[in-house]
């Protein structure tokens, strides 16, 4: 249903990403790996339609020049040209990396601004659903959110982009700097959002061994090139990724 | 498929970068790239008053050096430092009074009480300054904005140093020669001294405070102390521009504190581009004269200069110096990729 083919995006003279292609079934999970600087927040802004903003931003500032190839399929329509936005309204939703919530509202108001263009009834229910799969967020309803940890933060970026109707979700490191127990709540989580929701759901980490159990499909990202691709035991049976990306 | 896709590709130039080490001193032609967009800098604004003929004109000279003073300081600070000051006009006061006050009561001459007053006005501002340093961002602008309004109507209100009649009788210069070329040499040694110290380890911490203060501090710095170095460093540069003023205009009152002097510097910044303190020195020398023309429309000069700078911002928020700096360095080509 959702694919990219192709994708080439240079900073500067800087490939970042090299000629990517992915293949997202409906109601996957599909893990990204790689190192730092392989490019899968790159992957992300992409996909995501980020990379636009971006791009003109620095343009407007006389920085490095950003270009763009590829195509974005989303099912069967291409939509590189369309504004990060719209790919929202659509349905491509991204949980950012470094969570991004908004410090100074409440994670009620959080939850609000996700689920800004959601229908009324939507918007209930998905907030029910919300407090439902992350209980320690009712307690903080009206706690601004930069005073949450940093799990806290994350089930909250989560949840703020469940209330945007994602058909299908990306998320960028959600896992980052959280201790193992949190890693290990959030991605039972995630699966509980792909079985009980129907989301499609695309996330991206460095170190994959807290993800492995619940993926259905992986790529494996090295400077800017998808070196490996293929589902759970492809990528267990794989020496060079087991000692790069699962630390076996 | 991507096989068919080109991208336009940027490349320093060969001779960017053999001049970037020591093979800069190869040979004539390294030397000369490195030597040219300097030389004509120099060489142009040391032309400039031989050139220019009409004594209108010849005054305008003038005002571009002191506003492209002001412009230099602004960008220092803002760029370098990170403090944005909205009260550029503040200094230019300061160092205009002082001046004139130095002249008519102590009597010393241009070529001492400009000095004087570019030191001592740049003291008074940074100790006046003190207080709001540890404000960053916009509550600096705000509070920074207050100074000028605030001094104009001290001086108003109690009557001092002439209230609104100003301080007249404020001595000239022997003649126009002294004036511009001493103003122009002055702002040449400050442009070609900010960018030496920008450089300098002082100029690391400098702009280390801009990036991210609490990594500054957690370094073991006082971040105070640079950023009151830094304060006096502008202060005194625009402090120095005032007193020119008063000195050309034979008179300080309190329109040397008005709003003009703190924002045509930021839009010569602006359009020059900021950051390259070259820019600003160019942006003042187009803003100027610019002005100038624009007199000719009356009130609706400020329309059209308004104008110009949104058209600026709206398109080229870059500035005119980094465009030409990246033409310069740089060259284009389209690559398959």
């Amino acid at each position: 249903m959702f694919e990219a083919r192709g994708l080439m995006v240079f900073y500067e003279n800087m490939l970042a990403l090299n000629n990517v292609s992915l293949q997202v079934e409906a109601k996957r999970i599909i893990g990204i790996f790689g190192a730092n600087s392989a490019g899968k927040s790159t992957l992300m802004y992409t996909l995501s339609g980020i990379i636009l903003d971006m791009k003109r931003k620095e343009e407007m500032a006389g920085g490095e020049r950003i270009t763009v190839l590829g195509q974005v399929l989303l099912e069967g329509q291409d939509i590189m040209g369309f504004k990060p936005s719209r790919r929202a309204r659509q349905g491509l939703v991204l949980c950012p990396e470094r969570r991004r919530i908004f410090p100074e509202s409440t994670v009620l108001e959080n939850l609000l601004i996700g689920g800004y263009l959601a229908t009324a009834r939507q918007k209930k229910e998905t907030l029910d659903y919300v407090f439902q799969i992350f209980p320690a967020l009712v307690p903080l309803k009206n706690r601004e959110g930069g005073f949450l940890s940093g799990g806290e933060q994350q089930m909250l970026a989560i949840g703020r982009a469940l209330m945007a109707q994602p058909r299908i979700l990306m998320l960028d490191e959600p896992l980052m700097g959280l201790s193992p127990l949190v890693q290990a709540m959030l991605v039972r989580s995630i699966r509980e959002i792909r079985n009980q929701r129907g989301i499609t759901i695309l996330v991206s980490e460095q170190y994959a061994r807290p993800l492995i159990p619940i993926i259905d499909y992986g790529y494996i990202l090295e400077n800017g090139t998808a070196v490996l691709e293929g589902n759970r035991q492809d990528l267990l049976d794989n020496p060079d990724v087991r000692s790069a990306y699962f630390g076996v | 498929m991507a096989g068919a896709d080109v991208r336009k590709e940027r490349l320093d130039r060969g001779i960017k970068v053999r001049t970037s080490g020591i093979y800069a001193i190869s040979g004539g032609k390294e030397i000369g790239y490195l030597i040219l967009p300097r030389l004509v800098l120099i060489a142009g604004l040391l032309l400039l008053p031989l050139v220019v003929t009409n004594p209108y004109w010849q005054r305008v000279i003038s005002i571009v050096g002191i506003y492209a003073l002001l412009a230099l300081s602004f960008d220092f600070l803002t760029h370098y430092v990170g403090l944005v000051s909205l009260g550029g006009a503040f200094f230019v006061g300061v160092g205009g009074y002082l001046a004139a006050l130095l002249n008519t009561k102590l009597g010393l001459s241009p070529l001492f009480s400009i000095p004087l007053a570019t030191v001592g006005g740049g003291l008074f501002c940074t100790l006046a300054i003190l207080p709001c340093l540890p404000l960053r961002g916009v509550y600096f602008s705000i509070v920074t904005l207050m100074y000028p309004l605030l001094a104009m109507r001290v001086i108003e209100a109690l009557n001092i140093f002439g209230g609104t009649e100003g301080i007249m009788g404020v001595a000239s210069f022997p003649n126009r020669w002294v004036e511009q070329y001493s103003l122009i040499v002055v702002l040449l040694l400050a442009l070609f001294g900010l960018r030496r110290l920008v450089n300098t380890d002082l100029g690391l911490v400098f702009r280390a405070v801009k990036d991210n203060d609490q990594a500054v501090k957690a370094s073991g710095i006082n971040i105070t102390h640079y950023k009151t170095l830094a304060v006096f460093i502008s202060a005194s540069l625009a402090c120095l521009g005032g007193a020119y003023l008063v000195h050309i205009y034979m008179w300080a009152g309190i329109s040397t504190l008005a709003l003009d002097f703190s924002i045509i510097p930021i839009a010569a910044t602006v359009i020059g581009g900021g950051g390259t303190l070259v820019g600003p020195v160019l942006g003042a020398l187009i803003l100027v004269p610019i002005s100038e023309l624009l007199r000719a429309f009356g009130t609706l000069r400020i329309v059209f200069y308004a104008l110009i700078l949104m058209a600026f911002i709206v398109f080229r928020s870059e500035g005119i110096m980094v465009y030409a700096q990246r033409k310069y360095h740089q060259f284009e080509k389209w690559v398959q990729v």
